[in-house]
């Protein structure tokens, strides 16, 4: 275990814990927009930049992201200096600049008190920071379908010669895990489509309601051994059916008794 | 103290006590369909269970989440869903032959019992003693594991 202090106040930690874990566990609100539990640390947004320094620094700091800075002894924390929130309002000052129609940026930022671009806007914006976030959600799922593609100016997210992903199985994580919900994806009819890639989604053999895609329970059975049959009756069914099978039993063990 | 909760079907009236209970301590509104637990009819007439995840021994959900959100509590015996971790690709709903993960569509999560860390509320409200807990030192898990 190690002792750091953030803002004032004495904190343990595990060692090798990455400061943005422990001060989600403190409950101290740090904007961080790239990263996911599910997947390593990345450092994209730069948003959980933080003020460290140590006694023995002679009053030097330094400024870290804290999702990537590891916890040592003796740390001594900074999360909302005038500093850092300075250094969190130029970033939010640049992707308001970059994702000028995004609400949840705008409301990020005018928390930060940007409330217009200092900067030119990007043309023709769409709403994503190029966080990466969906693809490696993506790698981590195993899928791997989509990724960046493109350096500098021209970098966005795309399927391989973006055309319908021949990898994707139509799961939804990519879109669930977005910070700024720019993946579009529909359902309608028992079809879901996204990234251009139209999937049947599985109609529940009692009452119909549809589940997940076909593919993504493909994907499972295989990657986990899961027998495929699980996947043909909806959660609602699932219920009643193990309420009226245990009905049964209550019933057959109250004969055998009287 | 730990406890694990054992449910006797054939003492539920169907009062649905336990659904208040679960979702007030689990969530800030107390929606009853915001419930992991579900008395359901059994078929027969006035009689009722109480469906609940069983944390099996060979767990679906965990099976199904690819991202590894879904893993046992060792003292409990509860299998717990780490929503920060999780990535609602809606696997484990999917693939529980019990239906007992589920959706909370309002706080868009999944959810799914999580025993209240060896401390079951239902069991406490149950007032046909349907729902109760026993200490997990008189069942430990590892060695009925080991016992086979």
């Amino acid at each position: 275990m190690v002792s750091l202090t953030i803002n004032g106040k004495v904190v343990t930690a595990r060692e090798g814990e990455m400061l943005l874990t422990v001060t989600r566990r403190e409950n101290i609100d740090i904007p961080a927009l790239c990263h996911h539990d599910a997947v390593e640390p990345f450092g994209g947004c730069r948003l959980c930049t933080v003020e460290i320094t140590k006694a023995e620094w002679d009053g030097w700091t330094n400024y870290v992201t804290a999702c990537l800075y590891p916890v040592e002894d003796g740390l001594i924390v900074q999360t909302h200096s005038s500093k850092v929130n300075e250094l969190r309002r130029t970033n939010l000052d640049l992707l308001s600049a970059r994702c000028p129609n995004s609400p949840e940026i705008r409301q990020l930022a005018s928390e930060y008190g940007v409330t217009q671009t200092s900067f030119e806007e990007v043309p023709d914006a769409d709403n994503c920071i190029l966080c990466g976030l969906c693809t490696r959600v993506c790698e981590q799922l195993g899928f791997k379908a989509i990724s960046t593609v493109g350096r500098g100016h021209s970098k966005q997210v795309a399927a391989p010669l973006k055309e319908a992903p021949p990898d994707c199985v139509g799961c939804l994580s990519c879109a669930q895990v977005c910070p700024t919900n720019v993946i579009e994806y529909t359902d309608t009819d028992g079809m879901r489509t996204i990234w251009n890639k139209p999937f049947d989604l599985i109609a529940c053999s009692e009452c119909g309601k549809h589940t997940i895609t076909a593919a993504f329970a493909d994907a499972l059975s295989t990657l986990r051994e899961i027998p495929r049959d699980y996947f043909d009756v909806c959660d609602e069914c699932r219920r009643k059916e193990l309420s009226l099978k245990m009905g049964s039993i209550v019933a057959w063990s109250q004969e055998e008794a009287s | 103290m730990k406890s694990r909760l054992i449910v006797t079907p054939n003492l539920c009236t169907g009062c649905r006590t336990c659904e208040l209970a679960c979702s007030f301590s689990h969530m800030v509104d107390g929606k009853p369909s915001r419930s992991r637990i579900y008395p359901l009819p059994d078929g027969h007439a006035d009689s009722y269970v109480p469906v609940v995840c069983l944390h099996c021994d060979v767990p679906a959900c965990a099976m199904a989440c690819l991202v590894d959100a879904i893993a046992r509590d060792e003292e409990t015996g509860a299998m717990i869903l780490d929503n920060d971790r999780c990535v609602k690709c809606m696997g484990c709903i999917a693939a529980c032959p019990f239906g007992c993960s589920l959706l909370d569509s309002e706080h868009d999560m999944i959810v799914k019992c999580d025993l209240c860390d060896g401390d079951p509320i239902c069991a406490k409200f149950c007032p046909t003693k349907a729902l109760t807990s026993r200490p997990v030192e008189l069942t430990p898990r590892k060695k009925l594991v080991e016992s086979g």
